[in-house]
């Protein structure tokens, strides 16, 4: 129990760190002077010395939707699979409501969006609800997929269960899984190819856009939100598709499990580095690559066993 | 005559459900009824009917009360026939709702061997003694599936939803349509019972088509009773897809799965009952205080009509199928019971299963931005027209009805159980295992799937740690005792503007413009520039009306193929009259040829042969000559 508070705890103290490593790591390998790992705390706290800026135009939804967007996720913190061994976890939440959690949260989003009757932020939640209505066949495709070969769909239990037995003769339809599920990390969390986090530049942007009209506290808790979002995904891609490390002590598990986090935000800031961000009609097509892989997955398992 | 077993309670318990908060609605909304006697006695008559369908024994009660729901439902659609629309779109249902009846004849003719009043366990066994039982299970699916408004007899729906009366269009949505599954479930279990697993996979793909093209044609409406109507497609086809799992499932002796996908389906009936309902309600109360259905000439009613907006909050979290509500929890079994097909050992089928959960995830994203669309233009943001800044709360009984139906649906949720278990025993009373102690093996906070490796849900759990949470945040938010300021919304300095706000038609823009090639839209862009500059103007309309396919393609095209014919038979009656006897002549040999290939054993040589000599026959005696 005090390794699952303990890891909770870790994930949510190690979320704006994560932010602010893949920034400084894609403005190190353009040659700019890094931002400070430390920033997503500064920010969090000057947001949170500052006073709140409601719009007149808005009504009981902006000052509820900010709680409600973070709320669902970090119910969803609370699901995910154990970080060390003998860790306690929740063994009653598949990934089917971890899915329905995050999309809650992605629903209030874009509800907030609209609700400042500013143009920008119907572009964004328009964008929102455009690419998240794409994510969700290649999100259950893949949790489908994933559970097959992990033996069970609750999160908790795929995690131990693909740790124990690494399924090296499924390894095809794991792979595949795998690319389709950081396609879609990235399209979840608003990286680079689908959406830029850092731009302010109305036309291309998707989160920003929703969120323009909001500020100090409220700015903070949704801010929050993305970075535990980033987290959630994070943390599912090393316990299910790096499954390894669960058996060390306690303290080394727990520091190979933050490894692997920082290693998923290195690879997402490079592809970031690497990429340009996809004009919004272009995002269904790499979408498409994770819904065809999912499939891609799903036949191997079956047909070929592999 | 009549009967009172689960399954039939069930349903009794379902209308009743739907039309108890129902009543409450209409009796705030008489006063603005011109007709008022004519609405009410067709109103009690309709709801009557309905119970009468649910609990009738033979075939012959069954149709009198089906007809009289339908003629009822008809009326009630005329009730404030004003607009030519609404005429057009009452002669739109009665033609498809007859439609579906005539097969529903055909059926029961057939089944009943003559004798109307037999019971359900006689049709059984004359069933079972007829030589085409997959006939049979199309007149069956064609009459109940076009009163459900399944694809591709769905077309009715978004004409005749819309132009009856708020109340009536939610007990139309909300329960006519259930009691059209009621019937399937009813004949297909009763009737046909051991099915081949084909007519499961035909279930499923019906369902799969309806759900996709329920929810992009709801996409892309702006008249909001059209919109849910959409929805009722889609949420249909959910159904079907819950049920055409239990079908392959059962064909396949895999009991358990079976029947958790049986409870699954009549979960989401229920559902769709409560949360569209509740839709239904909320837009006509939108629509009783705007004076009108269009999405466009709403926003900013969240302000103004709070008991409405926060209702039609839970319906649309509900009806996109977000956790912890009940919607989230029948779609999370129709998930399951779908992941369970890795049981089965047809790998064709198996591979072919996957299709099924990616339209269903599909509908479901869909449906998150149809309702983001229809939640955030209707209520949120500044008012787009000035019926919207006047509109103001509706009256106490009309909320009355809503929060109960809200009501309806929280326990819904909250009750999972209980209802599943309701489920389990109609489902035992058709000659089926239980599956409730396999759901719920370890008491009633955790729901468990049946399949192999399946999942486990607890939404009680969920939702408590969601308010915990939520409140928590809250709590900490007032003790940092943050200042609060109210300022206009910030839009790169320009003034905030109803004319300036995103609208419904941009909102749905992406999306209409990935499925392009479904909706072939109209559209109808005028653009007053000045002085000649293409880029400056002061006045530009943008208007896009998308007009569903299916209507095009199969149902002008089956108007101009009857045209077509009648000119046909309308030159044959032109003929010289020598002709006419042999015209007789050849409908008798047609008679007896199509008597001999239904009634006996039919083969494929005879059929020919027959065929050659009907078509010579014709050629020679009727055509001659002359073309």
């Amino acid at each position: 129990m005090i390794l699952y508070l303990l890891t909770l705890l870790l994930l949510l103290l190690v979320a704006p760190i994560l932010m602010s490593f893949m920034k400084a790591l894609k403005m190190w390998l353009l040659f700019k002077r890094p931002v400070s790992l430390l920033q997503g705390y500064r920010d969090f706290s000057k947001l949170l010395a500052k006073e709140t800026l409601i719009s007149h135009e808005a009504s009981l939804v902006t000052r509820t939707a900010p709680f409600l967007v973070l709320s669902p996720l970090l119910v969803a913190l609370l699901f995910l699979p154990p970080a060390a061994k003998g860790a306690y976890y929740v063994s009653f939440v598949d990934a089917f409501t971890l899915t329905g959690l995050i999309a809650l949260s992605a629903f209030f989003l874009m509800l907030l969006g609209l609700d400042g009757a500013s143009s920008f932020g119907g572009m964004g939640s328009s964008r929102e609800a455009f690419i998240a209505a794409l994510v969700e066949p290649a999100m259950v495709l893949t949790i489908f997929s994933v559970s097959l070969m992990a033996g069970d769909l609750g999160v908790g239990q795929a995690g131990v269960n693909l740790a124990h037995h690494f399924p090296k003769a499924h390894m095809a339809s794991y792979l595949f899984a795998a690319i389709s599920f950081f396609i879609l990390l990235i399209a979840e969390n608003g990286r680079i190819p689908v959406d830029n986090p850092e731009t302010h530049l109305e036309l291309t942007m998707v989160h920003e856009a929703m969120i323009l009209d909001i500020t100090g506290v409220y700015l903070a808790i949704v801010e929050t939100a993305a970075s535990v979002k980033f987290v959630i995904f994070a943390s599912l891609f090393a316990s299910l598709f790096m499954p390894f490390g669960l058996d060390l002590p306690a303290p080394a598990a727990l520091g190979v499990f933050v490894l692997k986090l920082f290693l998923v935000a290195a690879a997402v800031a490079l592809v970031e580095v690497n990429t340009a961000k996809l004009r919004l009609f272009k995002v269904p097509n790499l979408l498409g690559i994770a819904i065809v892989f999912a499939f891609l997955s799903l036949i191997t398992f079956y047909v070929l066993g592999a | 005559m009549f009967v009172f077993d689960t399954l039939s309670l069930v349903f009794v318990f379902l209308i009743l459900l739907g039309a108890v908060p129902n009543l409450f609605y209409s009796f705030g909304y008489l006063p603005h009824i011109e007709r008022k006697a004519h609405y009410l006695v067709h109103y009690f008559a309709f709801i009557l009917s309905m119970l009468g369908v649910v609990t009738a024994g033979n075939a012959l009660l069954f149709l009198l009360f089906w007809e009289l729901m339908s003629l009822t439902s008809w009326q009630l659609i005329l009730t404030e026939a004003k607009e030519k629309s609404t005429i057009d779109a009452a002669r739109f249902y009665f033609f498809m709702t007859h439609f579906g009846f005539v097969f529903l004849l055909l059926f029961f003719l057939i089944v009943t061997d003559g004798d109307l009043e037999a019971g359900f366990g006689a049709m059984h066994s004359v069933a079972h003694a007829f030589a085409y039982p997959t006939l049979l299970f199309f007149f069956l699916i064609l009459g109940f599936l076009s009163k459900a408004g399944a694809v591709p007899l769905h077309v009715w729906l978004p004409y005749a939803h819309p132009a009856a009366p708020s109340p009536v269009s939610a007990l139309m949505s909300g329960v006519m349509l259930k009691v059209a599954i009621y019937g399937m479930f009813r004949f297909l279990f009763d009737v046909l019972y051991p099915w081949p697993m084909e007519w499961g996979v035909l279930i499923l793909v019906i369902g799969a088509l309806s759900s996709l093209i329920g929810v992009l044609y709801a996409l892309s409406e702006h008249d909001i009773k059209a919109l849910l109507a959409n929805h009722s497609i889609e949420n249909i086809g959910i159904i079907l897809i819950g049920f055409g799992m239990g079908m392959i499932f059962d064909a396949l002796q895999l009991p358990l799965l079976a029947g958790f996908a049986f409870i699954a389906a009549l979960f989401h009936t229920f559902n769709h009952m409560s949360f569209k309902s509740l839709l239904f309600m909320g837009a006509g109360s939108v629509l009783h205080e705007t004076h009108t259905k269009n999405i466009e000439k709403y926003g900013g009613l969240m302000k103004t009509m709070p008991v409405t907006a926060l209702t039609f909050l839970l319906a649309s979290v509900s009806i996109s199928a977000l956790p912890p509500t009940n919607g989230f929890l029948s779609e999370w079994m129709i998930f399951q019971s779908m992941l369970g097909s890795h049981a089965i050992d047809n790998m064709s089928l198996k591979l072919a299963i996957p299709f099924a959960v990616f339209a269903l995830a599909l509908t479901g994203g869909l449906a998150i931005a149809c309702f983001v669309k229809a939640y955030g233009i209707t209520f949120l943001g500044l008012h787009r027209s000035a019926n919207a800044r006047h509109a103001k709360e509706v009256n106490a009984a009309m909320r009355t009805g809503m929060l109960l139906m809200a009501g309806v649906v929280v326990s819904l949720m909250l009750f999972a159980p209980a209802f599943i278990s309701l489920f389990d025993r109609a489902l035992t009373g058709l000659g089926h295992a239980s599956v409730y102690k396999a759901i719920f093996p370890e008491g009633v906070w955790h729901m468990h799937s049946v399949g192999v490796h399946g999942g486990v849900v607890s939404p009680v759990i969920l939702l408590a740690a969601l308010l915990l949470i939520t409140a928590l945040l809250w709590f900490g938010y007032r003790a940092l005792g943050v200042k609060e300021r109210l300022h206009r919304t910030w839009a790169c300095g320009y003034r905030t503007g109803a004319r300036t706000q995103y609208s419904a038609t941009g909102f749905a823009g992406p999306i209409r413009r990935f499925f392009n090639w479904l909706y072939r839209p109209e559209e109808h862009f005028v653009k007053e520039t000045l002085a000649g500059h293409a880029t400056k103007f002061d006045r530009s309309s943008y208007d896009v009306h998308v007009k569903p396919l299916f209507e095009r393609s199969l149902y002008a095209g089956a108007a101009a193929l009857a045209n077509r014919i009648s000119y046909w038979v309308y030159r044959l009656a032109h003929f010289e009259q020598t002709r006419y006897a042999a015209m007789i002549f050849n409908l008798m040999l047609l008679v007896l040829f199509s008597y001999r290939i239904f009634a006996h054993q039919f083969s494929w040589a005879t059929f020919a042969l027959e065929s050659a000599v009907m078509i010579i026959s014709i050629k020679v005696l009727i055509i001659g000559d002359k073309s």
